[in-house]
């Protein structure tokens, strides 16, 4: 039986992809785990695997083709079967999706009862997320089974995944481990339609090494270039382009100016050096000077909080949980990541978090919806020696700080110059929403809180 | 004639191997050189067991007064457990038979020894036969490994230096036994060897005994074998072996061990070296045979499983692998997965152990928490083990809260232990173990128990 291959759609906000490089061509053959395309959502790159062993029929889109999500892209069957009632642009077929997804619900009892000894192949997988219609008796089932509800074929109504389904989906499908599951589900990795596992079963270390995968996937993904030309003209990654926009878009809407401070680190310096001994003792996550700041911000910033706001030309919304963007350097671009409700974590939390988000971001398996919903930002440019500069802020934010490196100062202490370690602070806001002296004013706050850091981890 | 497959090797490895292909439809043909069954049928797991077994029945007679019992007489006749071990290898080895024949694999008696390729396949020599098949399976397991210590090869030869071989089939019991390594072996015929009244001087290497088996454990498998009387000499190496004595160094000072019979179990090594490997070019690593993870070598339709591929030197490990390389032979998709491989030492107590240790673990640098219980929360051990001192450990990721490791020193541990891998395997949460329901009262509730711990 032919089979579509749709694009899938990476976390609940994207709306299309933009296919990178196409792998195979028209008549050629794959087996399952064959890189397919590789695509892009505006945040990362990914890699589409053949999840059924065929023939390409059909191709239809190019490279460079915004497709929208969960349309058919190509066709996966024997030769000689026909492809035109998938083809999205053939008028005649009705919506692409709703056709590919009836084809399989009509076909694939049929296909069991030929076959019986043969596994069917597992439908190719569905969005990601609370999209998916499944009813309450149906989805316990499937958290109790273990089993991966994207592929599962609907045969309720409204196209409404049921407990038989699952069943269904039990016999056919991956099933992931107990311990698996949360993470599978929660990595953003793509669906894996078998694992390592007793019986296939997907493992941690599947999903681990899914993780890794998509990293490598995602890295592997570079920039044409020239070398013998005198320029290399270099087309710009979703990722650059969604930067310009926001970057341009901020300092050209918004009355941004930028605060510079430095306060005395030595407390946080001590701190810092009294977890690094205890860590391994005391079970502690490597928190570095940056994981202390987010903690410091998440706590002082919900007194200011004209600061955790988005203004929104004719209102703002002013926030009463701290979800923190933190800047990510990564190959492919900056990646903001949020930090949710960062003022309820623990130090350590924050640590492990920010740690992970930004993990997932170099690898490129960052879930879009992890990249969006910050109300404030954090961005360090401390390691690479930058001692102040001006941040420029993430739209509709209303700030954004930046934390520079740590310098020796000279002070009076009792008629001598004593030395110590200043780190400095650059906070930019917008002037539309926050004036001078508030802005100043958490600074401040910001300041003491970071001198006096033992005593603000009493609070 | 063109076979499917040639197994080389009848152990564990091969007579399964043959056993599920020949099952399979593979037209199927096994070569072993000595007997059908291997080490495992005929010189190791199941003999050493018949032994046990026999030891266990005495020492329940001689020491049954705590439980009421008293037996005036118990005799150990060694002869008769001897010719009882060898009708329980004749009838299992007389099985195995069965099995192969009806599955309808050709067995051939001789030294293989692969000759090279021709257009049909792999060309496998048998004396003057010639065989060919289209695949291989090479299962020729491992050997003793036998140290080059001056007086060892003579030893030998006059036979007074044994392997797990002969002292199987020594016709009187030694009045004294000296076993050099106190791995599995070595500590399972010091056991039997020790009941039966040798008086029994395990001289071993290491500051510890029974190999990676968790330490705390294998120090209460010590202090038991202690009591009854059996000596160790940890840290220490033979340097000597002469008829009447061993001597060994330990702390830079020279002693001496009284010795009838000397067992030599310091360890096994692959069999690679004359059975033509390098005829086909099969990649040897560090003296086994490297496979990936389906069982293949480098070369192709070339298969290699049990010992002779390095991993782990258990005949269930060599089953699975077997299977894992037929199946992958018939093209069923099949991967060897080595995280839940149980080990067991069969003294008594027993000793069962699956998944990571607290050493494994931090090498590997998993973050674990760790239950540790005495095995006398189980009702049954106490109605059953007056004094024991057995304990139950169990490792669970605290990333995952999944189990990862289960140790226990008990009787009847290594008829649990499989329970512990298949959740470890399955990669249950310790949430779902808590939903397991056990038999009450039995002495694999220490799962449960252990599980509440945490």
């Amino acid at each position: 039986m032919a089979t579509p291959v749709i694009m899938p759609r990476q976390g609940q906000s994207v709306e299309s992809c933009i296919i990178t490089k196409w792998n195979v061509k028209k008549g050629d053959k794959v087996k399952i785990g064959d890189v397919l395309f590789t695509y892009e959502t505006d945040k990362a790159t990914f890699d589409e695997e053949a999840k059924v062993e065929g023939t390409v029929l059909d191709i239809f889109f190019e490279e460079g083709d915004d497709v929208p999500c969960l349309t058919n892209v190509c066709v996966i069957g024997n030769e000689g079967e026909s492809t035109a009632e998938f083809d999205p642009r053939n008028k005649d077929a009705a919506a692409s999706e709703k056709s590919a997804s009836e084809e399989k619900s009509v076909s694939a009892p049929v296909e069991t009862k030929e076959v019986p000894a043969e596994t069917p192949a597992p439908a190719a997988p569905v969005s990601s997320g609370d999209r998916i219609k499944i009813s309450p008796r149906a989805r316990n089932l499937a958290e109790r089974t273990g089993v991966d509800i994207r592929f599962a074929t609907p045969t309720g109504p409204e196209g409404r995944i049921i407990e038989r389904d699952i069943i269904a989906l039990r016999e056919s499908g991956p099933v992931v481990t107990p311990a698996a599951m949360s993470e599978y589900m929660a990595s953003g990795i793509s669906p894996m339609t078998s694992g390592t596992g007793l019986g296939g079963r997907i493992t941690t270390a599947d999903v681990e090494a899914g993780i890794s995968a998509t990293a490598v996937a995602a890295s592997q993904f570079a920039p044409a270039q020239k070398p013998e030309a005198e320029f290399a003209e270099v087309k710009l990654t979703n990722i650059r382009k969604v930067i310009a926009k926001a970057m341009h878009n901020s300092l050209s809407t918004m009355a941004q100016l930028t605060l510079n401070t430095s306060f005395d680190a030595t407390e946080i310096l001590e701190f810092r050096k009294k977890i690094k001994e205890t860590k391994d003792r005391m079970g502690l996550e490597n928190i570095t000077l940056n994981d202390i700041i987010l903690f410091a911000v998440s706590r002082t910033i919900l007194n200011h909080k004209d600061l955790n706001a988005h203004f929104l030309d004719d209102k703002m919304l002013v926030f009463n949980n701290v979800h923190l963007g933190i800047a990510v350097d990564t190959e492919r671009g900056l990646m903001v990541p949020t930090l949710f409700y960062a003022n309820l974590k623990s130090l350590n939390e924050i640590s492990r978090e920010a740690k992970a988000l930004a993990e997932s971001c170099q690898k490129g398996t960052i879930s879009p919806d992890l990249l969006k919903g910050g109300t404030f930002t954090v961005t360090n440019l401390g390691a690479l020696g930058i001692e102040s500069f001006t941040p420029v802020i993430n739209p509709p934010q209303t700030a954004i700080l930046g934390v520079n490196t740590v310098v020796q100062r000279v002070r009076e202490v009792n008629g001598e110059y004593v030395y110590y370690p200043a780190m400095g602070l650059s906070l930019t806001f917008d002037h539309r929403a926050v004036d001078g002296a508030p802005a100043a004013r958490f600074l401040r706050d910001l300041k003491t809180n970071l001198e006096n850091f033992s005593a603000l981890l009493a609070k | 004639m063109t076979y499917d497959l040639i197994v080389i090797g009848g152990g564990p490895a091969g007579y399964l191997g043959a056993e599920r292909a020949g099952h399979a439809g593979l037209k199927t043909l096994l070569i072993e050189k000595r007997f059908i069954g291997g080490v495992c049928l005929n010189e190791g797991c199941i003999p050493s067991k018949a032994l046990l077994y026999s030891a266990k029945i005495y020492d329940n007679a001689r020491y049954g007064e705590k439980y009421g019992i008293t037996v005036q007489n118990a005799v150990l006749d060694h002869e008769k457990v001897i010719e009882r071990k060898n009708k329980v290898v004749k009838t299992l080895v007389g099985g195995v038979k069965a099995q192969l024949k009806r599955n309808n694999v050709t067995v051939v008696e001789g030294f293989g020894e692969i000759a090279g390729r021709n257009s049909e396949g792999y060309e496998v020599k048998v004396g003057n036969d010639t065989y060919t098949a289209k695949r291989l399976l090479i299962a020729t397991g491992s050997m003793p490994i036998i140290p080059p210590i001056p007086g060892v090869r003579e030893g030998i030869e006059k036979g007074f230096v044994l392997t797990n071989r002969e002292i199987l089939d020594l016709k009187t019991v030694p009045a004294s036994l000296v076993i050099v390594g106190g791995g599995v072996i070595g500590l399972e015929m010091a056991s039997y060897f020790n009941s039966a009244g040798s008086k029994v001087t395990i001289i071993e290497m290491l500051d510890h005994i029974a190999g990676n088996t968790d330490r705390e454990i294998s120090n209460i498998l010590m202090k038991n074998y202690q009591k009854k009387g059996i000596e160790f000499k940890l840290n220490a190496k033979v340097v000597e072996v002469k008829e009447g004595s061993v001597i060994y160094e330990s702390n830079g000072e020279k002693f001496s061990a009284e010795a009838d019979k000397v067992l030599m179990s310091i360890g096994r090594r692959p069999v690679v070296e004359g059975i033509g490997l390098e005829n086909i070019g099969v990649e040897i690593e560090k003296g086994h045979i490297k496979v990936d993870e389906r069982g293949k070598t480098n070369v192709p339709e070339v298969y290699a499983a049990g010992d002779v591929n390095g991993y782990s030197m258990l005949a269930h490990t060599a089953y699975r692998e077997a299977e894992v390389c037929v199946n992958n032979m018939i093209g069923k998709k099949d991967i060897m997965r080595y995280n839940a491989i149980p080990s067991v030492i069969y003294t008594n107590p027993e000793v069962a152990c699956v998944g990571e240790t607290e050493e494994t673990a931090k090498q590997k640098g998993i973050d674990y928490e760790v239950a540790n219980i005495s095995m006398r929360y189980s009702g049954r051990y106490v109605a059953e083990n007056e004094g024991g001192d057995g304990i139950c450990k169990v490792l669970v990721d605290k990333r995952y809260r999944k189990l990862i490791g289960a140790h226990m020193i008990g009787n009847y541990a290594s008829e649990i232990i499989y329970g512990a891998g298949i959740m470890i395997e399955t990669e249950m949460r310790v949430e779902d173990i808590k939903e397991i329901v056990f038999p009450h009262p039995t002495v694999c509730e220490i799962i449960r128990e252990a599980i509440f711990e945490l």
